[in-house]
């Protein structure tokens, strides 16, 4: 189906473009400027700031560029050939800048504003206007990070078009009209959103500012790097800003294959963790305390510590792309073991085999243009939020949305949700597979059947926590013919797994057990020297606390607060002999650590993070890495070397060479067993857990404001029926018992639970929800009212329930 | 709910659900009418409860409230006299119409309320009947052809306690009656 097209001239220019394309968009084709301030290429239009007047021969009056749609033969004429265009453009300029205060050297847009940029270009340099300028109150708080300063607002409605078109969180309005109108947000209302950031940024003006930034830096003091966003596996590319060596400020980059335009808050605020003060930049070893010592030192020593002994690897998931490989090599080339895992705990089945293997095949532009999505166990505001941004897309564009999860998510306003408990989702996804039922399940089986090649299933890690539901889901999207992937929610957890940071598989997802693909790999590594699949992550930690390992290597990993079993995670630090920790800080490692390996941090680094999709996006070095810290596959290789061994690269070329050949996406991969049976779930309540976007986590670490203006405190979710099962109300306190701990914590009623589940977020202030878990994110649990005289740690007379007053 | 409760609660109820489902955000104006003639204006805590009535922001509800002047959000008299003030009528005197009716109504200098809390006055953009000008509106029922000294009259009848008969159709009692069949609620309220 080929598009209309249109031909037009443009300031005597022919231009032929697809019939419903804008004339500001047909004229940036031909290279022709039209001066603007509400258009926004991801925006609808709007013509409110009355700008990109052009002429159009034939008709009488001038048309706003930005809301008209071209027509066959149309002769457009822009300010470069039109008189009266051009007189219209510096009499609105003029106009815009009535009341717009002559502020540019304090404010925070001066350098790189497009009102004062299109002024000089476009406008009059002088204005008629002498009485007083309206004014005021500066600025206003609409949440810890975002600030209007209204007197600068032209009214373009760039802002409150984001949050009603693109976010949905539609917490600031354009208020009252006329002389009067501004941009307003309620009283008692914050700019709640984890997408506020935006707004800023395309603020074509210095209105909304972020507090980060307020009165940082000017922007010809910055030294700007394109990067790729190191906190989700959403791939956001950004432009980092530095001054004096420190990043001050990171921005979205436009990418419509990916980010659109947008980043969410974490990803444009948490930026201050590479400069932490906690940081350690030199080798440390422990001796009597732990000490500095040289890289070749420390090598030494855990060259001496892992000779014949058996050695495990945990990583995190914001290893690059190369650094995963090596480590992968390395353990086991050098090291022989099997016994490395960057997953926290995952039961991925014969679909993390295929996304292993590159072979899901769903991007952001299969999102977009899909007609029916279902969401199985993903949260995506909360773990990918790009990902969500396009699902609203999509669903904008006509797309029927589904979410099967525990409990509700900001998709609410456009998707049907099946709330469920965990061990009902292997069920709803053979209701869906089967697609007759009239309930909501069958109604999505419907929905992917029809959508054929256009259906997308998205799987997030909360249904990847009980086996079966991987391999149900994909039964569900080979009964429906929808494109199925894993959707991950850390930065290159994608690039570990694909790189072979696993038990069983190795680069490409070629399972390590099977000879033809094990050979594919030897090709190139030489004879692997153990073919028995490892251990995972839980298993590792058992092992450790058995005393079966002797060196456990944690690389940009820390259990004790990552791993959904803080006791287990304890006894095995306990247990194992020897730690070696490299990342960029110690944390609570470190009365564990035996030696410490500094590494660099994202901005210091050359490499590649792996998408949820599959793209392999470059990192690029902004800066030299502090100190002695190195890139972490240069600690790997050089460790190589220390051990007598050699991982066979020594540049990141030579080491990407031998990658690319290996991570190709390939054509299938071989039979997979399917899952065992899950173990049937208690009857009781289940407790289940994911992170939220603003957390505890490691890398918001600093970011005081976007905390301050996202970050809840730990709470727990019922609903209200279980709520008036155990004598819980909302705005009370319950005590929750499970097999692995307790906990105290505010309760909120909502009927946007499963029955019989109880959500907490995994790390929030106030709880580590994983001193409550036993290797899974999910648990039974019980609860009760906490009593405000018996503390967290109540004696049995609080087992009575008691109606606490709403 | 403060504003909304009981029987106004279940009238609010039902003005949603005049409006298809997906739609309801469709009954903000109602709504807020509702708000007025309980309250005689629209509160914070009315924006507030009809957002959660819909399910929407409270910004968005007060766009929606700021942005017409039959909604009022400040304190307000039990009559709302408004003069328009613009082109036509503004040529047949309005503003002389508008002087008076600020020194009947006992309004002090820059206020829009009177002092015995009866007459909220002001000056109105274009009310649609131009031919004729100029134009005065008690209540949303509408005066023509209105003089100073009739002005004054309608004025001080309304501060007798008086209902003066508008030129065409029925009067409303106050304000808070006006709202109430902007809501297009009959009856008086439960």
């Amino acid at each position: 189906m080929s598009e209309d097209l249109v031909t037009l001239t443009i300031d005597g220019k022919e231009v032929t473009v697809p019939a419903g394309t804008l004339i500001i968009r047909a004229a940036e084709q031909l290279g022709i400027e039209i001066p603007r301030f509400c258009d926004h290429p991801m925006l609808d239009p709007v013509g409110a700031c009355r700008q990109c007047y052009v002429q159009i021969e034939g008709q009488p009056k001038l048309f706003t560029s930005c809301t008209t749609t071209v027509a066959p033969a149309m002769v457009v004429r822009t300010q470069n050939t039109s008189d009266e265009a051009h007189t219209a453009q510096v009499a609105n300029l003029e106009f815009l800048l009535l009341n717009h205060p002559l502020d540019c050297p304090i404010c925070d847009r001066g350098g790189e504003c497009p009102l004062q940029d299109q002024a000089l270009a476009f406008g009059p340099g002088e204005s008629r206007y002498r009485e007083a300028k309206r004014v005021y109150e500066k600025p206003l708080h609409l949440s810890a990070l975002v600030n209007l300063d209204r007197e600068r607002c032209v009214l373009c409605a760039r802002c409150t078009r984001f949050c009603d078109q693109i976010s949905g969180d539609r917490f600031i309005e354009l208020y009252a009209r006329g002389a009067s109108q501004q941009v307003a947000i309620a009283p008692g209302e914050d700019f709640r959103s984890p997408f506020s950031g935006n707004t800023v940024q395309i603020c074509p003006v210095g209105a909304l500012t972020a507090t980060p930034y307020r009165f940082v830096a000017r922007p010809f003091d910055l030294s700007t790097a394109d990067s790729v966003c190191p906190h989700c596996s959403a791939g956001c590319n950004l432009k980092i800003d530095m001054r004096r060596g420190e990043v001050v400020r990171q921005l979205a980059r436009d990418n419509l294959e990916v980010n659109d335009g947008w980043a969410c808050d974490k990803g444009r605020f948490a930026f201050g963790f590479p400069d932490s003060p906690d940081r350690i930049t030199t080798p440390l070893v422990r001796d009597h305390g732990l000490e500095p010592a040289s890289f070749g030192e420390v090598f030494g020593r855990i060259a001496e510590w892992t000779e014949g002994k058996r050695v495990a690897f945990l990583s995190g998931g914001r290893l690059t792309d190369e650094e995963s490989y090596a480590l992968s090599k390395l353990a086991r080339t050098v090291f022989a073991t099997n016994d490395l895992d960057h997953r926290r705990h995952l039961e991925g089945g014969e679909l993390e085999l295929l996304w292993a293997a590159g072979l899901t095949g769903v991007t952001y532009e299969r999102v977009e243009r899909a007609k029916a999505i279902v969401l199985v166990g993903l949260d995506a505001e909360q773990e990918v939020p790009i990902l969500h941004l396009r699902i609203r897309k999509a669903a904008r564009r006509g797309a029927k949305v589904f979410v099967i999860h525990h409990r509700r998510t900001r998709l609410h306003d456009v998707a049907t949700h099946i709330l469920c408990r965990p061990d009902e989702v292997a069920g709803l996804l053979a209701e869906l597979a089967a697609g007759t039922s009239a309930a909501p399940a069958g109604l999505a089986g419907a929905a992917l059947r029809e959508a054929g090649n256009d259906g997308v299933m998205l799987i997030g890690a909360g249904a990847l926590d009980r086996p079966g539901a991987a391999d149900a889901s994909l039964a569900a999207a080979s009964a429906t013919g929808a494109r199925i992937t894993m959707v991950s929610r850390r930065a290159n957890d994608h690039g570990a797994l694909r790189a072979g940071v696993h038990p069983g598989l190795l680069p490409g997802g070629r399972p390590i057990a099977v000879p033809e693909d094990r050979a594919e790999v030897e090709l190139v590594w030489g004879q692997i020297p153990n073919y028995r699949p490892g251990r995972n992550a839980r298993q590792i930690l058992e092992a450790c606390a058995r005393r079966e390992i002797d060196v456990l290597f944690l690389v940009g990993v820390d259990p004790l607060r990552d791993f959904p079993d803080a006791a287990l995670a304890l006894r095995a630090l306990r247990n194992v002999p020897r730690k070696v920790v490299q990342s960029l800080e110690l944390g609570s490692l470190e009365p564990y650590a035996d030696a410490f390996l500094p590494a660099a941090a994202f901005v210091e680094k050359d490499g590649h993070f792996t998408t949820w999709e599959g793209r392999s996006q470059r990192l690029k070095p902004l800066r030299p890495a502090p100190g002695i810290a190195l890139p972490e596959w240069e600690i790997f290789a050089s460790l190589a070397l220390a051990c007598g061994s050699d991982l066979g690269f020594e540049t990141l070329e030579e080491l990407q060479e031998e990658l690319g050949g290996l991570v190709a996406a390939r054509e299938s991969v071989p039979d997979w067993p399917p899952s065992p049976a899950p173990p049937p779930m208690a009857q009781g309540l289940e407790l289940f857990t994911y992170p939220l976007l603003v957390d505890e986590g490691r890398l918001s670490e600093g970011a005081a404001r976007l905390k301050a203006a996202l970050q809840e405190e730990a709470f727990v979710e019922v609903h209200p029926q279980d709520a008036a099962a155990t004598g819980l109300a909302a705005g009370g306190r319950a005590i929750l018992r499970t097999e692995a701990g307790q906990a105290e914590l505010p309760v909120r009623v909502t009927e946007h639970i499963a029955r019989g589940t109880v959500f907490v977020p995994f790390n929030q202030p106030g709880l580590a929800a994983n001193t409550l878990l036993s290797g899974t994110f999910a648990t039974a649990v019980t609860l009760e009212p906490a009593h405000a005289a018996a503390g967290p740690s109540g004696g049995p007379a609080d087992a009575q329930p008691e109606e606490v007053p709403a | 709910m403060a504003v909304f409760e009981g029987a106004t609660l279940a009238e609010a109820r039902a003005i949603v659900a005049r409006y298809p489902a997906g739609r309801e955000r469709s009954s903000v104006m109602p709504l807020l009418y509702l708000g007025q003639s309980i309250e005689g204006r629209v509160t914070r805590e009315a924006l507030r409860e009809v957002a959660e009535l819909l399910g929407l922001t409270t910004a968005e509800i007060e766009s929606v409230a700021s942005f017409y002047t039959m909604i009022r959000l400040r304190p307000t008299g039990t009559h709302v006299v408004t003069v328009c003030t613009n082109l036509a009528c503004a040529l047949r005197g309005a503003k002389d119409v508008y002087e008076a009716a600020h020194r009947a109504s006992d309004i002090p200098h820059g206020a829009e309320l009177s002092e015995d809390g009866v007459i909220s006055l002001h000056e109105e953009e274009c009310m649609g009947a131009c031919e004729r000008a100029p134009v005065v509106a008690i209540d949303f029922a509408y005066h023509d052809e209105i003089s100073p000294a009739r002005v004054t009259e309608l004025i001080q009848a309304l501060r007798r306690g008086e209902v003066p008969a508008p030129s065409r159709g029925t009067a409303p009692r106050d304000f808070r009656h006006a709202s109430r069949v902007l809501a297009g609620l009959e009856g008086d309220p439960a």
